[in-house]
């Protein structure tokens, strides 16, 4: 059983009520705690709460619902494949890639003839090549996907559960679509950094805790520092012991760079390091769609009469032109770069809600009685099989169209363009997405 | 002093020798099409419902190229135990799982997480699809056994792919495939749901990247980004959709033409389920 799937103690009828006040079109959806469909659930925010890692952030949502991420950083080799030289050179000018092999079969051939003079200088020569190599993989950094490991713990599943292996790939997907945040990582040739980043939810999960986690990994990423690399090129990695000095992983703008930027930082409380990073982690929001109403952030009792529901995961890029349109207009109006980096349906738990009978198949509430009287009235000599048919006129009416105000779980799946729908809304300018990214910029990050 | 008697193995590990040009990958050919798919439903007696997917092996000539081989066997709808909570509608269960054999790196026993999260994509495609309120208290176990997975082994380690990509054929085959299975196992469904696949794909740098259906992750010098999509072609929804990679520019054009082109691979997939559905109720019409 997934996450989502948890049973919400709600009747039929309170399904069809919230439904139907869910897709309401003249005044829009009225959802049960009075927000708006764009509107998130307030939260409250704080970084660096954990001494013990290299960053870390926790958000507490105002439903009770809380989370703890914490970012620990190891150093580690990387593995040097044989086939990494071949391939290092493969993508250079063709001179090199002609020249290599000669050098290689050469080697080859002294090889075995080796005496203890000649090896000197056939070392001389891998030094060479491993030159040349290394000169040609150092303007090519390089990530690998293994370099991320992302835990997720749910109180109340276990680690194995689908749920929570659902939600880990999720996080992790959106981390390294892009192939950006990996290239971080890279610290020279032989060396990378490895990050765990472990996220807990504390609380039991009240509501799906997509987005709550997705918002809190962002945080802590942003927050998370790597010590300050002393060494060169292809050596040892040696770091400066003193943390004041430490890199964000996600490096800040000069403050003097732009107008956007010093506006911001007047905006926000600290002024040390208040610029807003060039990039940015990835968030994932949970969208789903009642009718033709598209809700974000849907609380538990929202997602349970849900037709579809959505997690998009969305990343900023370096802002190309940061202008603001006018100085009287908040900071908000500088463009942001967002890109689509996955989108995944999630299974609508309202899937498994019990149906609702409507009253004209319901026996108790003298339905089909009605309906056998008028059926044996009128063709009383019929045979068993058509006056089965014909005892319950209204049940293949039930079986297959919604009845207004009974319960019927959702069936199928969403339409092409509800899907394509959900996801521009999620990307359009000035919509959520940059909405929740300039709450999270106003928390302090120490 | 050395062992002279056995030839001994080099101290430390060794690499297999390097040729420079690995072979050439096939031209990747232009076609407009997804590639052939053989399905095959009844082939284990046992289960209450079973199907069998294989698609076209894209270059068969070349040694050690393989194709996706999927295996599905439905067992249910039955009677959930005694001690289960009541349900008011069918509890699917998915497990899709690989071979140890059917990829480059062996797989264990175990169900490794892209196993598992293989299994909730399936789940969301076929809860979608499947009436589940016409059996109440009971359960449907579907079991997809990938034999071969869709990867290139002549490829060599340098173009080792990490980031998946194959997974998006696996699953939108484990659907097709899942489909075919329920509808032999006699599970009623609203429509039959068919898995396809598109991606954005990019030869080199300098080439524009163009939008190709079912990709062969081994003959595309680089995938961009890439979509599966599980639907119900008569009532026109989507019941499952993944996609993933990164678009050039926040425009949604791109995004759209790639949900397009799936549809339009799910279209080609249905095709083949509805063929064989209908063969397979020719043939038991004949013998009774």
């Amino acid at each position: 059983m997934s996450s989502t799937s948890q049973h919400l103690l709600l009747s039929p009828a309170e399904l069809a009520y919230l439904h139907g006040s869910l897709s309401l079109i003249t005044p829009g959806p009225i959802r049960p705690d009075g927000r708006s469909p764009t509107q998130f659930r307030p939260l409250t925010a704080e970084t660096g709460i954990l001494p013990g890692t290299n960053g870390s952030a926790r958000i507490c949502f105002a439903d009770g619902t809380e989370a703890v991420v914490g970012v620990k950083a190891e150093v580690e080799k990387t593995p040097v494949s044989p086939y990494e030289f071949v391939a290092s050179t493969e993508g250079r000018k063709d001179h090199t890639v002609t020249s290599t092999p000669q050098k290689k079969i050469r080697k080859s051939k002294k090889a075995p003839a080796a005496t203890e003079g000649g090896e000197d200088e056939i070392a001389m020569e891998v030094d060479e090549d491993e030159e040349a190599a290394a000169a040609a993989a150092l303007d090519k950094v390089r990530g690998s996907p293994d370099w991320v490991e992302l835990s997720v713990e749910i109180p109340g599943l276990r680690d194995d559960d689908s749920g929570t292996i659902f939600l880990t790939s999720m996080l992790t997907e959106a981390l390294l679509a892009d192939g950006e945040f990996v290239k971080k990582l890279w610290i020279n040739r032989r060396f990378h950094w490895k990050i765990y980043l472990d996220i807990i939810l504390i609380s039991p999960p009240l509501s799906y805790p997509l987005p709550l986690l997705s918002l809190t990994t962002h945080l802590a990423l942003l927050a998370t520092r790597l010590p300050r690399l002393k060494s060169e090129a292809d050596e040892d990695p040696m770091f400066d012991d003193d943390w004041a000095a430490a890199t964000f992983l996600y490096p800040r703008q000069d403050t003097s760079s732009g107008k956007a930027a010093s506006s911001k930082s007047s905006k926000q409380t600290s002024t040390a390091a208040a610029a807003p990073p060039a990039s940015r982690p990835p968030i994932t929001l949970l969208v789903m769609a009642v009718g033709d109403n598209i809700i974000f952030d849907p609380s538990k009792e929202e997602l349970a009469v849900a037709d579809s529901a959505v997690a998009v995961s969305v990343a900023e890029g370096p802002s190309s032109e940061s202008e603001p349109e006018s100085e009287s207009i908040s900071a908000t109006t500088t463009k942001r770069n967002l890109h689509l980096l996955s989108v995944r349906t999630i299974d609508p738990p309202s899937r498994l809600t019990p149906p609702g009978v409507p009253n004209s198949v319901n026996a108790s509430a003298w339905g089909t009685m009605t309906a056998a009287t008028a059926a044996s009235a009128a063709a009383p000599a019929s045979a068993s099989a058509s006056e089965a048919a014909a005892k319950h006129p209204d049940a293949r009416v039930t079986e297959t169209e919604d009845v207004v105000g009974v319960w019927k779980a959702p069936r199928g799946g969403a339409k092409f363009a509800m899907l394509g729908a959900m996801v521009a809304k999620v990307l359009e300018r000035g919509g959520v997405a940059e909405e929740v990214l300039d709450g999270l910029e106003g928390v302090d990050l120490g | 002093m050395a062992d002279r008697r056995r030839i001994n193995g080099p101290v430390g590990a060794t690499t297999p020798p390097i040729f420079d040009k690995p072979a050439a990958p096939a031209a990747a050919k232009t076609r407009d099409a997804i590639r052939k798919i053989f399905l095959k439903t009844g082939i284990t007696p046992s289960a209450s419902g079973s199907a069998y997917l294989e698609l076209e092996n894209p270059n068969p000539k070349r040694p050690g190229n393989t194709s996706l081989k999927l295996s599905c066997t439905v067992h249910g709808p039955r009677a959930l135990p005694r001690s289960a909570p009541f349900s008011p509608h069918i509890i699917l269960t998915t497990h899709v799982k690989y071979a140890p054999f059917a990829t480059r790196q062996r797989r264990g026993y175990l169900r490794d997480s892209s196993e598992r999260d293989l299994g909730v994509h399936l789940e969301t495609a076929l809860r979608g699809a499947i009436i589940a309120d016409r059996w109440p208290k009971s359960g449907v176990d579907i079991i997809v056994t990938v034999v071969e997975g869709d990867q290139d082994r002549d490829s060599p380690e340098s173009q080792k792919d990490d980031e998946g990509w194959d997974m998006m054929n696996v699953l939108s085959g484990c659907i097709t495939v899942a489909s075919a299975a329920i509808a032999d196992a006699g599970i009623d469904c609203v429509d039959t749901v068919a898995g396809g696949v598109a991606a954005l794909v990019c030869k080199d740098d300098k080439t524009a990247p163009t939008i190709v259906m079912d990709p062969i992750v081994a003959e595309h010098g680089s995938i961009l980004a890439a979509c599966c999509v599980a639907y119900l072609p008569t009532r026109d929804e989507i019941t499952n959709m993944w996609f993933k990679g990164r678009l050039p520019g926040a425009d949604m054009m791109v995004y759209d033409k790639l949900m397009e082109k799936s549809l339009v691979a799910c279209r080609c997939a249905n095709r083949v389920i509805v063929q064989e559905l209908n063969e397979t109720v020719r043939k038991g019409q004949g013998i009774s």
